[in-house]
């Protein structure tokens, strides 16, 4: 028959930390018992047991470091802009779990894919791509800063609607954050402003596209309209 | 001062007085080791962490060469500030710093969860209808406190402030305090041999330290 010992009680003196959860300090130089007395882990002489910092980070002795055996390569380019990619198959899987609802209305934006977990760093934007097209089932509406053009037929094949837009670094910010006092500004790089007209890409500033979005708002028709005279327009020879 | 009210742990007197706990607030599994890091990180935060003393750089003297480097037959030496000589500065003394340490909420909320658990199964946790005390004077408080035993007691009152009769009334009282549950540490729920809390402070503990369900995050 075994007994139950009554447990003590709980007091400010009888507590104490799970047995190897705590390590005791290293302390150097405080006699030969601890181990660590004397030249106090450092040896006899030499560099290394001076005082002071060392020598400096990655410096090998006066061999040439390793830093500056391999040479130097390539160049930083400041204005691109790395996408985070979604593919349709993760989209599909959100949609199934009842994480993501898109209407045309309310379209699938960098706020739904950041709130619902399907993103975890926007980066410079979104960029809808085409793995696991086959998984895509029903209708989904995006707006997305690129896309695929696999993509953008897969998702039009099954009703659903993609636009891209251009979002500046602010504008990123405020779509995520779901501020609407701003307003997002329109591109103004030439690149940027040939890629957001262009149908193909299903750019928003394309006519096709301002004729199709429920948000086209007069700004951005005034928008397409400017950014698209010039192809109507010839130089006049004189 | 309203009737004790009756714990899940002792014989029921009377149907009235029986106030339901949660078990996993007031009946978690005891972890002394939880209890110590809370604790602890109290006590962390609540040294002053004002000790100083001057460093060779800051002891008042000049930076005059004490004697010629080579010549007088004894040990060389630079100011007179430094740490080996009587009068110098401290080699590695202490310096104001903060000794508060971080300990995750959820660690915390379990501490408190097992300091009550503690509490109850001890016989030491209370629950009354509300610590509305009617008087102002200390006197009749201190009669009522000592005619019921609860000497070194914490009563702790989910209001957001303490009711201001009870706080005149009871600040003089020795081994006698009184607390808002916001502020309870789980260093005063070990500490104090008995916790008297109201109705209203088992629901605030109850919402805060209850187990949290899974919610969707659209």
């Amino acid at each position: 028959m075994t007994t139950r010992v009554p447990a003590k009680k709980v007091h400010l003196f009888n507590i104490s930390p799970a047995p190897g959860s705590l390590h005791h300090q290293k302390r150097v130089g405080r006699g030969q018992g601890s181990g660590y007395g004397g030249t106090s882990g450092r040896g006899h002489n030499g560099q290394k047991s001076r005082s002071g910092p060392g020598p400096k980070p990655g410096f090998e002795g006066g061999q040439t470091p390793i830093t500056k055996l391999i040479p130097k390569r390539g160049f930083h380019n400041q204005n691109a802009k790395e996408y985070a990619a979604v593919n349709l198959d993760r989209l599909q899987h959100w949609v199934d779990q009842g994480r993501l609802i898109s209407t045309p209305e309310q379209p699938i934006t960098a706020r739904e894919l950041s709130l619902s977990g399907c993103v975890h760093d926007v980066k410079d934007g979104i960029k809808i791509l085409g793995d696991g097209m086959e998984f895509l089932r029903g209708p989904i509406h995006v707006v997305s800063s690129r896309a695929s053009k696999s993509a953008i037929a897969t998702i039009e094949r099954l009703g659903g609607t993609i636009y891209c837009r251009y979002f500046n670094p602010l504008a990123l910010q405020d779509c995520i954050d779901g501020r609407t006092d701003r307003i997002a500004a329109a591109p103004t790089k030439r690149k940027d402003i040939e890629w957001y007209t262009h149908w193909g890409n299903r750019g928003y500033l394309s006519p096709q596209a301002i004729k199709k979005m429920p948000f086209a708002d007069d700004r951005l028709k005034e928008l397409s309209r400017e950014f698209t005279t010039f192809k109507s327009e010839s130089l006049k020879t004189k | 001062m309203s009737n004790l009210g009756s714990l899940n742990s002792k014989p029921v007197h009377s149907t009235d007085n029986v106030v339901q706990l949660d078990p996993h607030v007031f009946s978690h599994p005891i972890r002394r080791d939880i209890l110590h890091l809370c604790v602890v990180h109290h006590l962390d935060s609540l040294r002053q962490g004002s000790a100083n003393t001057k460093t060779r750089g800051e002891v008042r003297g000049s930076g005059r060469k004490v004697r010629p480097q080579k010549g007088s037959g004894r040990a060389r030496l630079g100011d007179a500030q430094s740490p080996m000589l009587r009068g110098g500065g401290v080699a590695f003394g202490p310096k104001p710093r903060d000794f508060s340490t971080k300990l995750p909420r959820k660690v915390i909320e379990m501490g408190m969860r097992v300091a009550l658990s503690a509490k109850l199964r001890e016989h030491g946790l209370g629950v009354v209808k509300s610590l509305n005390w009617p008087g102002v004077k200390t006197g009749p408080l201190a009669k009522r406190i000592s005619e019921l035993g609860w000497r070194r007691t914490l009563f702790v009152t989910g209001l957001d402030e303490i009711p201001e009769r009870l706080r005149r009334a009871s600040s003089n009282i020795d081994k006698v305090e009184v607390v808002t549950a916001k502020d309870l540490h789980v260093y005063d729920a070990v500490k104090w041999p008995r916790v008297v809390l109201d109705l209203a402070a088992v629901e605030w503990l109850e919402r805060k330290l209850g187990k949290k369900t899974v919610v969707d995050s659209f």
